[in-house]
C-alpha cells in the first residue's frame, strides 16, 4: 500500500514535470516558427493555433498534479520558527492539526472544483481562443491533482498518528 | 440588498462609467433596496469567468464581452464578423436580430440579458496608408481569434498572436506590423507611439453584454424588477450615445497626436467587402440553426 | 461588524495559522474561506472553485515554471560557478566584492522576467548556494537577493505595471519607461548599501583573488561567455521581437540546456533532477499564488480595503499627506496580501482620489510599483520571502530580517521619486509628442 501510494505520488508529479516540458517545447516551436517567419518572409508565416491557451492549460495541469508530490517531498512551504520550540508531543499535535485542515480543506476544494467541472460539461463550455477547446478536460487535472492532494494528507496523517511523530520532513536544499 | 457585479473593463472606460450610471440608477428607483456594487477591471473574476459565475449564481449580475461565446455557439459572434454591419444603424438592426435568440440561448444557462452596448467601430492600424488589400499581403497582422485568423489567410497577411497587453511592444519590435481594433483601445494604448496611420475602415462593431441570473431576478419584488429593467432600458440608449461619442472623440485624440486617419480607397474598401462576402460564405458552411436565424433576421430587414 | 474589526479577525486567525505551522498557501485558502464564509454573502465553495480554476490558467504565469527550470539547470551545469569565478577578478576589489553579482544578476535579469518571484527564484537558485560557498555573510546574501529581485517588478517588463495599465487605461509602454530610472536608482542605492556595510566591516567579506593582472583578468572573464550568450539570447529574443516576454523565458530554457551540455558535465539525469525540482518549487509558489487569488477575491466580496481606501478618501488631505497615508496603508496591507492583489483591489477606489489631489496616474504607477515592492518582503506573507526559504530552508522570519534594511531603502526611494518626480516623469515624456 505504501509502496502503491508513493508511485502514485511520483507518477502524478511526472505528468506536472511533463506538463512544464511541453509548455517549453510549444513555446520554443513557435518561437522558432517566428524566427522562420522573420527569415522566409510571409510565404513561411505559420502559427501554432491557440499556442497561449494551450500553454495556460498546461500550467494549470502542471500546478495541480504537482501539488501532491511537493507535499509529501516537504517542498511546501510553512513558518516552524515557533514549532520548533515546542516539546516533542507538541510538535506532533501541532502536525495532526495541520494535516487535519489540510485535509478537510482540500477535499472542500475537490467537491467544489468537481461540481464546476460537471457545471462546464453540463453546459458545454468552450475556450475562447483560434481552436474551440471543451473547458472540462483541462478542469479534470484540477480535480484529479486536488484529489491526489487531499489523499496526500490523508495518508501523511493516518501515518503521524502511527508513528507517534511528525513525518514530513521540510525539504531543505543545500 | 447589495449585487456585487463583476466588468472586465477598467473605470475610464465608457462601459464602465454606463455600469455606474446604471447601477445608481437602480439604486435611485428603489430607494437604496437594491444596491450594485460595480467591481471593474476584473477585479472580482477574470474576464473567462465572469459568464460563469453568474451562471452558478456567485454573483447576481456581471458583463463580458458577447463575442467570447462564439466558440460555444456563432449566434453569440454575430457583432464580431467582419464588414457584415458596418455602420450603428446596421449595429443596432443586427442587435434587433441576435437579441431574441441569444436571449433564447442564454436563457438555457439560467442567464437573461440586460442590455448590450458597442464599442466604435474597428479600423486598421498600420505604419503607412494602406491603399488596397494588396498592401496588406505579407504584413504581420495580429489574430486573436478563428475570424481574423481567417481574415489574415484571405488577405495574405501573416498572423500573429499577440496577447493584448504586449501589443506595444510588439509593433516596436516589428513583431506585428497591423492590427484592428476601436478607436478606443488604440487611443488607450497611445497607438501614436508605435504607429502612425489609422484606417477608418468600420470593420465590425462587437459588443458587451450585461447579464443577470435569472434566478436573482425573479428573488427580486415586482418594483425592483422593474426598476432593474427601466434603468437597463435607458443604460441601452446611454450607452449607445457613448459609443458613439466615444468614437469621434477617440479618433480625434488620435488625430491630434499626430496620426494620419485616413477614409479607406474605394480599391481598399472593394477588397474588404469581397473578403468579407468570401467570410460569411464560409461561415454560413458552420453556422447552427439558431445562427443563421439571427443572419436571415438581420439580412431581412 | 465594522471593517476594522473584521480586518482584525481575519488577520488574527492568519498568524495563527502559520505560527502553528500550517503551510502558507493552506492558511491564505483557510482565511480567504473564512471571510466569504462569514463576511460576505458569497457561496464560499463555488466561488473558491471559480477563482482557484480562473487563476491557474494565465497565459503570463507560464513564464514562471520555465524561469526557474533555468535557473535549475544552471545550478547543475558548470555555468553559474563559472559566472561568479569569472567576475571574481573584476568585482575584487569593489566594497562588497561578489554580493554585487547578487543586485546586478537580479537587474538583468528583471529585464527578462516580469515577476519579483521568478528573479529571485533564478538568480537565488544559483548565487546562494557559491556565495554561502565562499563564506560571504548569510544575512547579507539573503537580503541582497530578497531586495534585489524585488526590482523584477521594476525595470521592465512587468507584471504589476500590467494590470495596474489595465486597470486604470494607462499605457503601458510609458509605464515601462518610466520605470527605468527608478530601477537603475534603486540598483546603486543597494549597490551602496552593500559597498557601506562592506566599508564599514571589511573583515565580513571574504577576499577574493585580486592579484591577477589585466591579461590574467580578461582570461578568467572567458568563462563569463556562456552566461553572456544566454542572457543576450534571452533578451535578444524579445527585442528582435521574434519572441513575446512569456516566450524569452522557454528560450532561455533551451539556450541553457544548450550551454550546460556544450560546457560539459550536464547529464540527462542532471535534466531530469532540473526538470522535477522546478516542478515542485512552481507548484509550490503556485498553490500559494492560487491561495493569496483566493483571499483577494474574498477581499473584493467582503470590500474590506476598498472601504478602508475610501476611508482613507473621507479626510480630504493635501497631496503630500496623502501619499504619506496611503504608503503606510499600502504598507499595512501588503503584509498580509500580495503585490498584484493590492493594486487590483484598491486602485478603483484611490486613483480617482489621487488624480483629484493632482497627481499624476502614471507617477503613481511606479509609486504604487514600489510600495508594492515592499509587500514582497514583509512577514507574514511576503512572495521572495517564500521563495528564498524554499531556496535556503532558512525561515521567512530570519529572511525578513535580512531584508529589513532593503525595506528602509525601498522606502527611501519612495521619498526620492516624490522629491524628485523626474526620476519617473523624464524618460516617459520624450516619447511620442
Ligand atoms: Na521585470
Ligand atoms: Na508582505
Amino acid at each position: 500500500m505504501r509502496r502503491l501510494l508513493d508511485q502514485v505520488y511520483l507518477l502524478s508529479g511526472g505528468i506536472a514535470a511533463v506538463s512544464i516540458l511541453a509548455i517549453c517545447l510549444l513555446v520554443t516551436a513557435q518561437v522558432g516558427l517566428n524566427v522562420l517567419a522573420r527569415l522566409g518572409g510571409p510565404a513561411l508565416s505559420y502559427t501554432i493555433p491557440s499556442y497561449a491557451d494551450f500553454a495556460g492549460y498546461f500550467l494549470a495541469t502542471a500546478s495541480f498534479m504537482a501539488l501532491a508530490h511537493t507535499l509529501r517531498h516537504g517542498s511546501h512551504i510553512r513558518v516552524n520558527l515557533v514549532l520548533t520550540r515546542l516539546p516533542a508531543r507538541g510538535q506532533w499535535v501541532a502536525e495532526l492539526v495541520a494535516l487535519a485542515l489540510g485535509f478537510a480543506a482540500s477535499a472542500y476544494a475537490v467537491w467544489f472544483a468537481t461540481s464546476l467541472m460537471l457545471e462546464s460539461l453540463h453546459y458545454g463550455d468552450m475556450s475562447t481562443g483560434i481552436v474551440a477547446i471543451p473547458i472540462w478536460i483541462p478542469q479534470c487535472a484540477m480535480v484529479v491533482g486536488l484529489g491526489l492532494l487531499a489523499l496526500a494528507f490523508i495518508d501523511t496523517l493516518i501515518e503521524s498518528v502511527r508513528a507517534k511523530r511528525p513525518v514530513l520532513v521540510d525539504d531543505v536544499s543545500e | 440588498q447589495t449585487w456585487d457585479m463583476p466588468t472586465p473593463y477598467g473605470d475610464t472606460t465608457f462601459h464602465t462609467v454606463n455600469i455606474r450610471d446604471f447601477a445608481e440608477d437602480v439604486s435611485k428607483a428603489t430607494d437604496g433596496k437594491l444596491e450594485i456594487k460595480v467591481h471593474s477591471a476584473g477585479s472580482l473574476f477574470p474576464h473567462s469567468e465572469i459568464k460563469n459565475a453568474v451562471r452558478s449564481g456567485q454573483v447576481p449580475i456581471g458583463e463580458f464581452f458577447l463575442s467570447t461565446l462564439s466558440n460555444e455557439d456563432l449566434a453569440f459572434g454575430v457583432d464580431s464578423q467582419p464588414f457584415l454591419a458596418t455602420s450603428y444603424d446596421q449595429a443596432e438592426k443586427l442587435w434587433e436580430a441576435q437579441k431574441p435568440v441569444i436571449t433564447k440561448l442564454l436563457d438555457k444557462q439560467g442567464l437573461m440579458p440586460l442590455f448590450s452596448v458597442p464599442w466604435p467601430a474597428q479600423g486598421l492600424y498600420t505604419n503607412g496608408e494602406i491603399k488596397s488589400v494588396d498592401d496588406l499581403a505579407g504584413l504581420r497582422f495580429r489574430a486573436y481569434n478563428p475570424a481574423l485568423e481567417e481574415f489574415a489567410a484571405l488577405a495574405k497577411a501573416a498572423p500573429v498572436q499577440v496577447e493584448a497587453v504586449d501589443i506595444p511592444q510588439a509593433f516596436s519590435t516589428g513583431q506585428l506590423q497591423a492590427m484592428i481594433t476601436s478607436p478606443s483601445t488604440g487611443a488607450n494604448s497611445k497607438a501614436w507611439d508605435f504607429v502612425d496611420t489609422y484606417t477608418k475602415i468600420d470593420a465590425w462593431l462587437p459588443k458587451n453584454i450585461v447579464v443577470v441570473n435569472k434566478r436573482a431576478f425573479d428573488r427580486l419584488s415586482e418594483d425592483e424588477q422593474k426598476a432593474v429593467m427601466d434603468a437597463a432600458a435607458t443604460a441601452q440608449t446611454r450607452g449607445w450615445e457613448m459609443s458613439k461619442k466615444e468614437a469621434a472623440e477617440k479618433t480625434a485624440e488620435m488625430k491630434d497626436n499626430g496620426m494620419a486617419i485616413v477614409d479607406p480607397s474605394p480599391e481598399l474598401e472593394q477588397g474588404l467587402k469581397k473578403i468579407g462576402d468570401e467570410m460569411l460564405a464560409n461561415w454560413k458552411e458552420k453556422a447552427s440553426p439558431d445562427a443563421l436565424e439571427v443572419l436571415q433576421a438581420y439580412q431581412g430587414n | 461588524m465594522s471593517d476594522p474589526m473584521t480586518f482584525a479577525i481575519l488577520l488574527g486567525l492568519l498568524l495563527v495559522l502559520l505560527a502553528g505551522g500550517v503551510w502558507v498557501a493552506l492558511s491564505l485558502l483557510i482565511v480567504a474561506l473564512a471571510g466569504l464564509s462569514f463576511f460576505s454573502g458569497a457561496p464560499t465553495g463555488l466561488v473558491m472553485a471559480t477563482t482557484l480554476w480562473g487563476n491557474s490558467h494565465s497565459w503570463p504565469l507560464a513564464a514562471l515554471p520555465l524561469f526557474i527550470l533555468m535557473g535549475e539547470i544552471l545550478l547543475r551545469s558548470r555555468l553559474s560557478e563559472d559566472m561568479f569565478s569569472g567576475l571574481a577578478p573584476w568585482l575584487g576589489r569593489a566594497p562588497g566584492r561578489l554580493l554585487h553579482v547578487n543586485v546586478l544578476g537580479c537587474a538583468i535579469f528583471a529585464a527578462v522576467s516580469g515577476s519579483s518571484a521568478a528573479t529571485a527564484a533564478t538568480i537565488g537558485r544559483m548565487s546562494v548556494p557559491e556565495l554561502t560557498r565562499r563564506g560571504y555573510p548569510e544575512s547579507l546574501i539573503l537580503g541582497t537577493l530578497a531586495g534585489s529581485a524585488t526590482l523584477g517588478f521594476l525595470i521592465p517588463p512587468s507584471v504589476i505595471l500590467i494590470v495596474y495599465g489595465v486597470a486604470t487605461e494607462q499605457s503601458i509602454a510609458r509605464l515601462f519607461i518610466a520605470g527605468i530610472l527608478p530601477g537603475l536608482m534603486l540598483v546603486s542605492l543597494f549597490g551602496g548599501y552593500v559597498a557601506l556595510r562592506a566599508w564599514m566591516n571589511p573583515a565580513s567579506i571574504p577576499r577574493e583573488d585580486i592579484t591577477l593582472n589585466l591579461r590574467e583578468k580578461l582570461r578568467a572573464s572567458r568563462r563569463l561567455i556562456p552566461i553572456v550568450i544566454l542572457i543576450g539570447g534571452v533578451i535578444g529574443s524579445i527585442y528582435t521581437g521574434v519572441a513575446s516576454p512569456t516566450d524569452a523565458a522557454a528560450v532561455g530554457v533551451v539556450f541553457s540546456v544548450i550551454l550546460a551540455v556544450a560546457t560539459g558535465s550536464f547529464r540527462w539525469r542532471d535534466f531530469k533532477d532540473a526538470l522535477f525540482s522546478a516542478t515542485r518549487t512552481s507548484a509550490m509558489i503556485a498553490f500559494i499564488l492560487l491561495g493569496a487569488s483566493v483571499l483577494s477575491v474574498s477581499m473584493g466580496f467582503t470590500g474590506i480595503p476598498r472601504n478602508l481606501a475610501a476611508w482613507i478618501g473621507t479626510f480630504g488631505l493635501s497631496p503630500t499627506a496623502l501619499l504619506a497615508v496611503l504608503t503606510v496603508f499600502f504598507i499595512l496591507l501588503g503584509c498580509f496580501l500580495d503585490g498584484i492583489s493590492v493594486v487590483v483591489l484598491t486602485t478603483s477606489i484611490i486613483l480617482p482620489m489621487v488624480e483629484a489631489a493632482g497627481i499624476d496616474p502614471l507617477w503613481f504607477g511606479i509609486y504604487l510599483v514600489l510600495v508594492v515592492e515592499m509587500s514582497q518582503i514583509t512577514p507574514p506573507v511576503g512572495f521572495n520571502l517564500f521563495v528564498i526559504q524554499g531556496l535556503t530552508g532558512y525561515n521567512i522570519l530570519k529572511v525578513a530580517r535580512a531584508a529589513l534594511p532593503f525595506f528602509g531603502l525601498l522606502l527611501l526611494a519612495v521619498l526620492l521619486i516624490t522629491l524628485v518626480p523626474g526620476i519617473v516623469t523624464y524618460l516617459p515624456s520624450l516619447m511620442g509628442n
